[in-house]
């Protein structure tokens, strides 16, 4: 087996999970519907976050700019809609596996003569490929609706990398969970428990300085904040600090190693029971 | 080179916690023969497929494929066969031809035979037509040929059938069987496993019978039914003034050489013969001897049911298949075996 067919191997592999997902109706909806709900009702519900002030004595406030660096909550709220969408789509990676072990489809490339680990790999490549996707479609709809990147072209190169990155590591616990239960619902059931306290318990929807002190407690450990961080970085501040994005993908890296060699190790276990 | 392109020697395989699917088997396959498995479900025919198929691993005993040890070189066996499982694998999202595609990729295919080689078999499996549509719009009988196909894109040296016609119909069932004889023809040498007696029958050149993971009989469909030891010839008579034709046909026919037994029944007898047939003429001839009006008579050879029956003990029950419903909360899938 050369390096050739390994390379045509993967590429198959994943081409054939982008065919399937482009086909499927709630591909459309997670990733168009979904982002244009978030972006519109939510911003437009919590509008007034943007208007709140902080008393800090002598009649002085501090504004919400003061704390997150823009007056409008829409555009810190994108990052929020990039790391639910991005979160939803990487935690339902693992389902596919369920399908392909229910449907006898993963027997099918069991038994051909290719490395095991492009079964897995064509798979992630097309989980990224996925959320790259789903990515571009909040950005542009970002930008219709008036928000700018702040870092300018390199900024938006790096928004893509982080939800890029971001996406497959997280894929690797949907992956992992899907592996580990060979059940589609429970995979599901993990995924909805899970992305909203993450989400809501992280820096991605306040700055930090506003969220209740236990809240601000438990987001000083949830990795989605330290993305959210690099997030807004990019999206809000002129001037890229490239320590904020830096640390935003050494906590990917940590969670992504983590996830992806357990899924590694338990897939390994499946493919050779 | 052997002559046995699969030889098995005492396998055993245990599921977790404590089934023995697969109880201390042993058999040949040679090259270039259609080879049943014959039993019923949950026999342990899936299980030994999917050790021969490197797909899971054995529990104890040896399983060589061509040679090779499916432990220490399952790659090498990937290599040389086809299987096409009792769940059809294949993806419903993609078109019959895109199915063909992806099997192209994984069994390297060079591009430029990829094409000829899906035409072909399309044609062959009779889904030209189909070839463009999604395989989720497909009935059961065009899965079932796409999922074949799929398994002889690489032209397998061995091709491994589970149960290559269940849940199929009639017609669907004698178009796979003419295909099976096809590639039989052609020198590809196939294990199928069936719990159609009629298909062990028709396809297997050898065939083992299988039941709770031990074999129970194997041999030629013929041999097997000829060790039922006989034909049966049934015989009723008019009443024409004999008191007891039954005693009366049993007298006359004890002159008959080659008759193995004969049985009061209800009605008249039944004669046990090795070739039945080649007796029936002096079978007639010596009861209108002795005046006996023979009102009926019936042939029947044994067929494997009568084989299974005598080995088993048991009437052979085939389950249909039916759809797979949504699995339960929680729930595992329960192994096949």
């Amino acid at each position: 087996m050369s390096a050739g067919d390994f390379v045509s191997e993967v590429s198959g592999i994943a081409g054939r999970w982008i065919k399937k997902t482009l086909r499927r109706p709630p591909f459309l909806f997670f990733s168009l519907v979904q982002p244009i709900v978030w972006f519109v009702l939510f911003t437009q519900a919590f509008s007034s976050i943007s208007n709140i002030r902080t008393p800090i004595g002598n009649g002085q406030f501090l504004t919400f700019k003061d704390f997150s660096g823009t007056d409008s909550y829409l555009t810190f709220f994108s990052a929020a809609v990039i790391i639910q969408t991005v979160l939803a789509s990487a935690m339902q990676s693992g389902v596919g596996f369920v399908t392909d072990m229910e449907s006898g489809f993963l027997d099918k490339l069991k038994v051909a003569p290719i490395h095991r680990s492009s079964i897995l790999l064509g798979k992630l490549l097309s989980d990224g490929a996925r959320i790259l996707l789903q990515t571009l479609v909040i950005i542009l709809l970002a930008f219709a609706l008036g928000v700018g990147i702040a870092t300018g072209i390199v900024g938006l190169i790096l928004v893509f990398a982080l939800a890029l990155a971001f996406g497959i590591a997280w894929s690797g616990i949907s992956t992992f969970i899907a592996l580990t239960t060979k059940n589609s619902e429970s995979t599901l059931m993990i995924s909805l428990l899970t992305t909203f306290p993450l989400l809501f318990l992280s820096t991605a929807v306040m700055p930090k300085p506003l969220l209740q002190t236990w809240i601000q407690n438990v987001a000083i450990y949830n990795p989605i904040s330290y993305i959210a961080d690099g997030l807004h970085g990019l999206i809000i501040s002129p001037g890229l600090d490239w320590s904020v994005v830096g640390f935003s993908f050494l906590v990917i890296a940590v969670v992504g190693f983590i996830t992806l060699s357990a899924t590694t190790a338990m897939f390994q276990r499946t493919v050779s029971a | 080179m052997t002559d046995n392109i699969i030889e098995v020697t005492d396998l055993v395989k245990v599921y977790d916690p404590d089934v023995r699917a697969v109880d201390k088997i042993s058999f040949q396959v040679r090259r270039g023969e259609v080879f049943g498995f014959l039993g019923p479900n949950g026999a342990g025919k899936t299980t030994t497929i999917k050790v021969l198929t490197t797909l899971i691993r054995k529990t104890g005993g040896t399983a060589f494929v061509d040679g090779i040890s499916v432990e220490q070189d399952p790659a090498s066996i990937r290599e040389i066969i086809g299987y096409a499982a009792q769940e059809v694998g294949i993806d419903d999202d993609l078109t019959g031809r895109e199915n063909l595609r992806l099997q192209c990729i994984l069994y390297h295919v060079p591009r430029a035979n990829a094409e000829l080689r899906i035409a072909e078999l399309l044609k062959t499996i009779d889904l030209e037509e189909a070839a463009d549509r999604r395989a989720g719009t497909y009935s059961g009988g065009m899965r079932k040929r796409l999922d074949l196909a799929m398994a002889l894109i690489p032209h397998p040296k061995l091709l491994f059938l589970d149960e290559p016609t269940t849940g199929l119909d009639p017609q669907n069932r004698v178009a796979v069987w003419e295909y099976i004889q096809e590639l039989n023809q052609q020198g590809m040498t196939i294990f199928l496993t069936t719990q159609y007696m009629e298909e062990a029958d028709r396809l297997a050149d050898r065939l083992s019978i299988i039941d709770h993971g031990r074999i129970v009989a194997e041999g030629t469909p013929a041999s097997l039914k000829a060790s039922i030891g006989a034909d049966v010839v049934s015989l009723s008579f008019k009443p024409n003034g004999h008191e007891n034709s039954r005693e009366a046909a049993k007298a006359a026919l004890a002159r008959v050489p080659g008759i193995k037994e004969i049985q009061e029944v209800d009605g008249g007898v039944a004669i046990y013969a090795q070739d039945a047939p080649a007796l029936v003429p002096q079978i007639v001839l010596a009861l209108n001897d002795a005046h006996l009006e023979i009102r009926e008579l019936t042939l029947t050879h044994p067929t494997l049911d009568d084989v299974f029956m005598k080995y088993t003990g048991r009437k052979m029950r085939v389950e249909e298949v039916t759809p797979k419903g949504r699995t339960p909360w929680g729930a595992r899938r329960r192994r096949a075996m």
